[in-house]
């Protein structure tokens, strides 16, 4: 489902993503220097499969998901929480989408708001996410915000035509209470 | 034969067609069928069956959750399911490759000897053995995952013997009884595997 919950932060703002924020949500698809890092396979999306994506996320309700705002309002990303209620846990997956927007500390605020609602909000005992190996930027947001490297996925992913690791992480509630 | 080939067959992703048999040492893998779902719902539902099982939180199994959890509905990606029989043709679990990925060229193996006496026999082995040579040199698949409770030597084992190599551990992935249970993700690469 689509996130109804609006969480304000200082530095960002998550609020329900809309169909209006497509067309951004395109043009990030189509950068890769964006999608380099993701698990993205094949063609950049177009605008009528964007819509699909957005409404096969609407309608599942194990999929929890947020457009990141800046303070002044500006769409610069998403995330969305995968869940699976019975165990107690999700995935993460995160995009900031304007490269304009990278390494100002956006992703560190969003993930830190989203463990919170996933752990407070949600009762969730862990929160895991993959990440590409050599995606060093994010891990360092990772790791700040609690994440312990857990496995390293051999040869587990293609990037442009060669083949690199996926390393998986995870943040349990009593580290993050911990913290 | 390509994975590709595989998934642009009519009704691809539906894992009742599409399934080549398989012949192993000691266990035939043939295509599940709608007529066995009342039988992987008995095994699913066995305590000690249902032990081992990822999925064990949730409600008992029935011949709808079993359908969707084999694919049977729409997915992005594709599953692969077999059941699994002794040569004289009775069926004692199933296997699968789920969620093929025709650009990474990776899937994920699930199994499960449903019936428990037929446990510590080899039919798991052997059929793993016989699904790993249909990735690796049918599918043209290059690195099969799977994740297991850490406290599953038998399994670990197994995985071990047919050439997986421990990744990591998933601390508290799942829930056994209310419990919080690590998980051990393992993974083959194809030039890590020895046909036999």
């Amino acid at each position: 489902m689509i996130s109804e919950s609006i969480i304000e932060g200082v530095q960002v703002r998550l609020r329900p993503l809309e169909e209006r924020d497509l067309p951004t949500c395109v043009v990030w698809m189509a950068d890769r220097e964006v999608t380099r890092w993701l698990s993205a396979i094949g063609e950049p999306p177009t605008l009528a499969e964007e819509q699909e994506w957005y409404d096969r996320r609407r309608s599942d309700p194990d999929s929890v998901m947020w457009a990141i705002e800046t303070a002044e309002g500006r769409l610069i990303g998403n995330v969305e929480l995968r869940l699976t209620p019975t165990a107690h846990r999700a995935e993460m997956g995160i995009v900031v989408g304007d490269k304009a927007e990278w390494s100002k500390g956006y992703g560190t605020s969003t993930v830190r708001m989203v463990l919170r609602y996933a752990f407070k909000e949600l009762e969730l005992n862990r929160v895991e996410l993959t990440t590409d190996e050599e995606n060093h930027r994010a891990i360092r947001c990772y790791e700040k915000c609690g994440f312990a490297r857990e496995g390293l996925l051999r040869q587990h992913r293609l990037v442009d035509g060669h083949f690199g690791n996926t390393l998986v992480m995870a943040v349990l509630r009593d580290e993050w209470r911990g913290r | 034969m390509d994975v590709r080939d595989v998934l642009r067959r009519p009704n691809a992703g539906a894992s009742f067609l599409g399934t080549t048999p398989l012949g192993g040492e000691i266990a035939h893998l043939r295509a599940i069928q709608e007529a066995d779902l009342p039988l992987l719902v008995r095994w699913m539902n066995d305590p000690d069956v249902r032990h081992w099982l990822h999925h064990s939180e949730r409600p008992d199994a029935t011949a709808d959750t079993v359908r969707v959890r084999f694919g049977l509905e729409q997915q992005v990606l594709p599953n692969l399911v077999w059941m699994i029989e002794t040569l004289e043709r009775h069926p004692v679990g199933h296997v699968g490759l789920l969620q093929v990925d025709p650009h990474s060229k990776g899937a994920e193996l699930a199994i499960s000897i449903g019936e428990t006496d037929c446990w510590s026999n080899g039919f798991g082995t052997d059929a793993i053995r016989a699904v790993l040579r249909h990735a690796f040199e049918d599918l043209g698949l290059r690195r099969i995952n799977l994740l297991t409770d850490a406290d599953n030597a038998r399994g670990i084992r197994c995985y071990e013997k047919c050439g997986f190599v421990r990744e990591g551990v998933m601390r508290e992935r799942r829930l056994r009884y209310g419990k919080p249970l690590d998980m051990v993700v393992m993974g083959i690469l194809k030039h890590e595997w020895e046909p036999r």
